[in-house]
């Protein structure tokens, strides 16, 4: 049997049918949780930005226009929340954060991923990065999110990505 | 390079690691908990007219009927602005959503849009979270009704619902359904489907659902405080002094405080405060904002407390017998020699009478949206 549209399972959902929103919710659970581990960079973290995503998206149902992708807005409900997050944290700020997130012990493919690269990037670099690459929010976009100026978060993303080629390129030399 | 590096980047997020599963469980339970139903902004405009055109019927068959018997009064839209407030009808306070009570046997509801529904039969009426939908027990059946054309639904519950209340986020109703000599609790979902029984053996007290709508407080037959744990589907005895003899439960309107009522006095339970904080006949009790709202049986004023010291007193001119508070406004029924009123307040208003009724009718289940 065909499975049924987002369109399809977001209409029920917002009827109040839990079968239906269960569905969507097994649909991109992985996804949203990995959006967030990619942008907060612990499990912790990431169990309790994703659950919260969720959480705000279906409370938020009645007033998401359906014509649109369920997705992208998901996804951007959880990056934001992870952001709310982090600056809570207060470990969000205009100056460059060093922190390390959590990813290279945990993950099995080591500091050779791509996605140890990006983990290796600061904070403020690493956000921009998850939200254009992973989430696939405009830099428009993400620049409403973070409260930024178009202008930073492309130059931003420039030195994220200048960053990250260099880091392929010393795995590639070794 | 850039190029290719980009792309690569787009494939990122599948080199994470998996989701636990238990996250994801709990993330789910979390998730469902919020959902709200309401009508899709996009559903055809076909549909839309049919379900309004079956709801017209059907009401103007149910209103035909019992109007001919003098019984029932139904009218829709926004009435004047400048109507007399003290009528024999119900009237919507300034800035409340619904207002709701069991008038001599019949109901009496009226909600924001002008939706009136007077005359009803029922044992029984809940109103949900910003008086979207109606609960009412009805014959032998929970009855959902949906103000402006939404779906609602008629439960079955196999005897007369005496007590309903709806949950906070509007996703289950908490019920008592008397089946002969018993008293059966039960648990509902917001949209019909899914009746569980919760106790087999309860008292006639209406339910009170706790802020974040994943526990809500009843009394057990012997006279115990009970808090049933949604989630968890576990249930914990109240300790407290009161315990035996609890006539009303209340829970706050934010947090965790929980008010035990006996026919004596009043508590507020939280973890190292268990005093009974006023004594009394007591006649019920209630939560407007931060406080409670006591009233005392054959007594004029409502007892404003919070945890200990008395807040202050509503002296709203008659002996007070019916209290509905539970979020921000209060709503009471007031008998004098030469009527019965009902008096109604959303938060930070006065109180004013909201409908006027002959000396000595009876007002159950008042309750302000």
């Amino acid at each position: 049997m065909r499975e049924p549209s987002d369109r399809d399972l977001v209409r029920r959902a917002r009827r109040g049918d839990r079968e239906a929103a269960a569905a969507l919710f097994r649909r991109y659970w992985r996804d949203a949780w990995r959006a967030a581990y990619a942008i907060t960079g612990r499990r912790s973290l990431a169990d309790d930005v994703a659950a919260d995503g969720f959480e705000r998206a279906f409370a938020a149902l009645g007033r998401f226009d359906e014509r649109r992708p369920f997705g992208p807005w998901l996804h951007r409900i959880v990056a934001n929340r992870a952001l709310d997050v982090l600056r809570a944290e207060r470990r969000l700020s205009d100056e460059e954060l060093p922190e390390r997130p959590d990813v290279s012990p945990v993950h099995a493919l080591g500091d050779r991923s791509l996605l140890s690269a990006v983990a290796g990037l600061s904070l403020e670099r690493r956000v921009v990065v998850v939200l254009r690459y992973g989430v696939g929010m405009t830099p428009k976009q993400i620049a409403g999110a973070l409260d930024l100026p178009v202008g930073t978060v492309n130059s931003r993303l420039a030195r994220g990505l200048e960053q990250l080629r260099e880091s392929v390129e010393v795995e590639h030399v070794e | 390079m850039s190029s290719e590096l980009e792309r690569r980047l787009g494939g990122m997020l599948a080199e994470a690691p998996e989701p636990e599963r238990g996250a994801g469980e709990e993330a789910l339970r979390r998730a469902l908990r919020a959902l709200h139903p309401s009508a899709s902004p996009h559903r055809g405009l076909r549909t839309a007219v049919l379900v309004f055109a079956a709801a017209v019927v059907l009401l103007a068959i149910a209103a035909g009927s019992l109007a001919a018997a003098g019984a029932l009064h139904v009218s829709f839209g926004a009435k004047a602005k400048h109507r007399p407030p003290a009528t024999t009808e119900l009237t919507l306070p300034d800035r409340a959503n619904g207002i709701a009570a069991i008038v001599d046997g019949r109901l009496s509801v009226v909600v924001k849009g002008g939706f009136r529904l007077q005359g009803q039969e029922a044992t029984a009426v809940a109103l949900s979270p910003h008086a979207l939908y109606i609960a009412a027990g009805i014959g032998r059946s929970l009855v959902a009704m949906a103000p402006d054309g939404r779906r609602a639904w008629s439960h079955p519950a196999g005897g007369k619902v005496v007590a309903a209340s709806w949950a906070p986020d509007g996703l289950e109703i908490s019920y008592v359904v008397r089946h002969g000599r018993r008293l059966e609790l039960h648990l509902i979902y917001g949209n019909g489907r899914k009746d569980t029984t919760i106790d087999r053996s309860v008292r006639a007290v209406r339910p009170s659902w706790r802020a974040d709508s994943l526990a809500f407080a009843y009394v057990a037959a012997g006279g115990k405080a009970i808090v049933y744990d949604v989630g968890h589907t576990s249930r914990r005895v109240v300790a407290s002094r009161a315990a035996g003899d609890v006539r009303h439960v209340a829970f706050a309107p934010g947090g965790k405080l929980l008010a035990l009522a006996t026919s004596t006095a009043v508590g507020i339970v939280r973890p190292g405060l268990n005093e009974l904080a006023d004594r009394g006949r007591i006649g019920g009790i209630g939560w407007t904002g931060r406080w409670l709202a006591v009233v005392h049986e054959g007594s004029h004023p409502v007892v404003l407390l919070t945890a200990s010291p008395q807040l202050g007193k509503l002296r709203p001119g008659g002996t007070i017998d019916v209290l509905g508070a539970e979020g921000h406004g209060i709503a009471l029924a007031v008998s004098t020699s030469d009527a019965t009123r009902v008096l109604a307040a959303a938060s930070g208003d006065k109180l004013r009478t909201v409908m006027r009724l002959p000396p000595h009718t009876s007002v159950r289940d008042l309750q302000l949206g």
